[in-house]
């Protein structure tokens, strides 16, 4: 069953168009990463779903119904930034949340103590840094256990243990089968946590499956020699390889992911006459993937 | 709709702001009436513009009715600057949108919002009911409910004064400037409303023609016209040269203006971006 299914969704703010026919499916139980550059519709795609921005055109369904606030209640949602009324404590502004929400008060303790607040639950929101604000927003998305969370870019702001905090706090709760729907420019975050990802550039969806599928990295050998002629010849002849790059006065060689044999390699072009003066393997990064895939 | 403004109370309840001004409001009504039965007793009874005007009491069953709602209707600013910082606190702190995100429709969203303008109107008209009650009882006279009916025109101004205050908390979403504009649009107003009414006097005098006064047509002065001082031998005097009033007709305006406002306020809300 699909928790989200977006279908063709448009969104022009005047002459710019921030979404263009973006269509996809977010399966049960899944952490779902939207993955893309600043600016490239992550937030307003989500904005739509969630009754904040109203779309051009483009249909889309929530636990494969018309979404109305009835399913809203039933997802934690936290987009772009903490929303608190400042002159409240912490708690305070949980009473509203879990009233909106038409859950009761009793949750709250628990929250607090999952994003460690407590401490300054009597606080007022507007004497927050950042990262409580941001951990505030969480505990609020987490109030009544919803089964499914909505978060866009959770890590903001927040310091490296507070990342791997709410990065265990995710894939914990995927345990437990909650489905996570996460907006992220942070590939190390998406890769780490997600299950399936969808890849935005400027409005447009470029990919979308799952991670392994979309985020493959390749392992890469740098060969070079003095004759770099000759070598290219003899690289025609030599297989294994998927595809090729001369670069700097050196050839790439892409392999799929654990096939390289570095000695084997050598001894192919020594065998051959080439004696190589560079041999490097290289780990493809997933940064230049996203690069290739976003540019 | 008692569910949603429980939430409301949730807001509200520890605002500093809104205790203030609640203070101000409430206390203001009492003063404001105070000073007009004292400067009354003291100094208008006690002048020589007594022999103009005869022995006038503002506050004597009936008259109390319509006094303290006419005159208590000057504090009608502050409910209204209430709301409009209820209003544009939401969209500063973005919690429009997470009242949204956490599961409320639009409608309830701007309803709730409108059924806080109401019911803040309808406590200012309680607070104006017992003001008149006391000190109508202060005056010794007997009790009557002849002339109760400017509690309501009260209450309905104070609901026109708030639905305007929403409206354009709704259209500025930023609280300074939203007041700003609110003071602005108000001195416009009235600007435009004194030349109607001069024109009005104007076409009776020369034209023959009586269209009423016209000021009393605009929005706000609509809900004004309604409320005014009680009748006295010196307001009597120059009925000659004034237009007629015709009640009715600010009245059904008044309610006309209200209900556009609501909707342009809904509208606005259920149909835009947030």
């Amino acid at each position: 069953m699909s928790i989200l299914s977006i279908e063709n969704i448009y969104k022009n703010y005047g002459s710019v168009k921030a979404l263009k026919g973006v269509s996809f499916n977010v399966p049960k139980g899944s952490v779902f990463g939207i993955l893309g550059p600043n600016g490239s519709g992550k937030t307003t795609m989500l904005g739509i779903i969630m009754d904040i921005l109203k779309p051009t055109s483009g249909t889309y369904k929530l636990l494969n119904e018309v979404p109305s606030e009835k399913h809203r209640r039933q997802i934690g949602t936290f987009l772009e930034t903490p929303n608190f009324y400042h002159y409240l404590s912490a708690e305070r502004n949980l009473h509203i949340s879990a009233a909106i929400k038409g859950r009761g008060v009793e949750d709250i303790p628990r929250v607090l103590e999952m994003v460690n607040l407590t401490q300054r639950k009597k606080s007022r929101f507007s004497t927050f840094s950042l990262g409580m604000k941001q951990r505030l927003a969480i505990a609020s998305c987490l109030l009544g256990n919803p089964s499914v969370l909505i978060l866009d870019e959770p890590t903001n702001g927040l310091d490296p243990v507070g990342i791997a905090e709410i990065r265990a706090l995710i894939k914990k709760l995927q345990l437990e089968g909650t489905t996570i729907i996460m907006a992220s420019h942070l590939l190390d975050e998406v890769e780490k946590v997600c299950t399936h990802v969808a890849i935005l550039k400027k409005g447009e969806l470029v990919a979308t499956g799952g991670v392994n599928e979309i985020l493959v990295n390749e392992d890469i050998v740098e060969i070079g020699a003095a004759n770099l002629s000759a070598l290219q010849l003899s690289v025609e002849q030599f297989s294994g390889y998927t595809s090729k790059k001369v670069e700097d006065n050196l050839i790439q060689l892409f392999y799929p992911i654990g096939t390289i044999n570095l000695e084997g390699i050598n001894r192919h072009f020594f065998n051959e006459g080439i004696v190589l003066n560079h041999l490097q393997l290289k780990r493809k990064s997933l940064e230049s993937k996203f690069m290739e895939l976003t540019n | 709709m008692i569910t949603l403004l429980k939430v409301e109370w949730l807001k509200i309840k520890n605002y500093t702001a809104f205790i203030i001004l609640s203070s101000f409001f409430a206390v203001g009504v009492v003063t404001v009436n105070y000073i007009i039965l004292t400067v009354n007793k003291n100094i208008i009874s006690q002048s020589q513009a007594v022999v103009l005007t005869g022995k006038f009491s503002p506050f004597q069953f009936d008259k109390t009715w319509q006094t303290t709602s006419y005159a208590s209707g000057w504090l009608l600013l502050l409910p209204a600057l209430m709301i409009i910082i209820l209003i544009t606190n939401e969209f500063t702190f973005r919690t429009h949108r997470q009242n949204i995100l956490d599961g409320w429709s639009r409608q309830q969203f701007i309803h709730v919002k409108i059924m806080m303008a109401l019911l803040i109107a309808f406590l200012s008209a309680i607070l104006v009911f017992f003001t008149a009650l006391a000190f109508g009882f202060s005056s010794g006279t007997s009790f009557s409910t002849h002339g109760i009916s400017h509690v309501g025109f009260f209450f309905l101004k104070a609901l026109s004064y708030n639905m305007i205050a929403l409206l354009i908390g709704v259209l500025i979403r930023r609280t300074g400037f939203a007041i700003g504009v609110f003071f602005i649009y108000m001195g416009v107003e009235n600007f435009i409303s004194q030349l109607l009414d001069v024109l009005s006097v104007r076409l009776r005098s020369r034209n023959n023609l009586d269209l009423g006064s016209m000021g009393d047509y605009l929005p706000m002065n609509s809900a004004d016209g309604m409320l005014t001082f009680p009748e006295n031998p010196l307001k009597a005097m120059t009925k000659g040269v004034m237009p007629t009033d015709y009640p009715w007709l600010v009245l059904s305006l008044c309610i006309a203006y209200m209900l556009f406002f609501y909707w342009l306020t809904v509208n606005r809300m259920v149909k835009t971006d947030l």
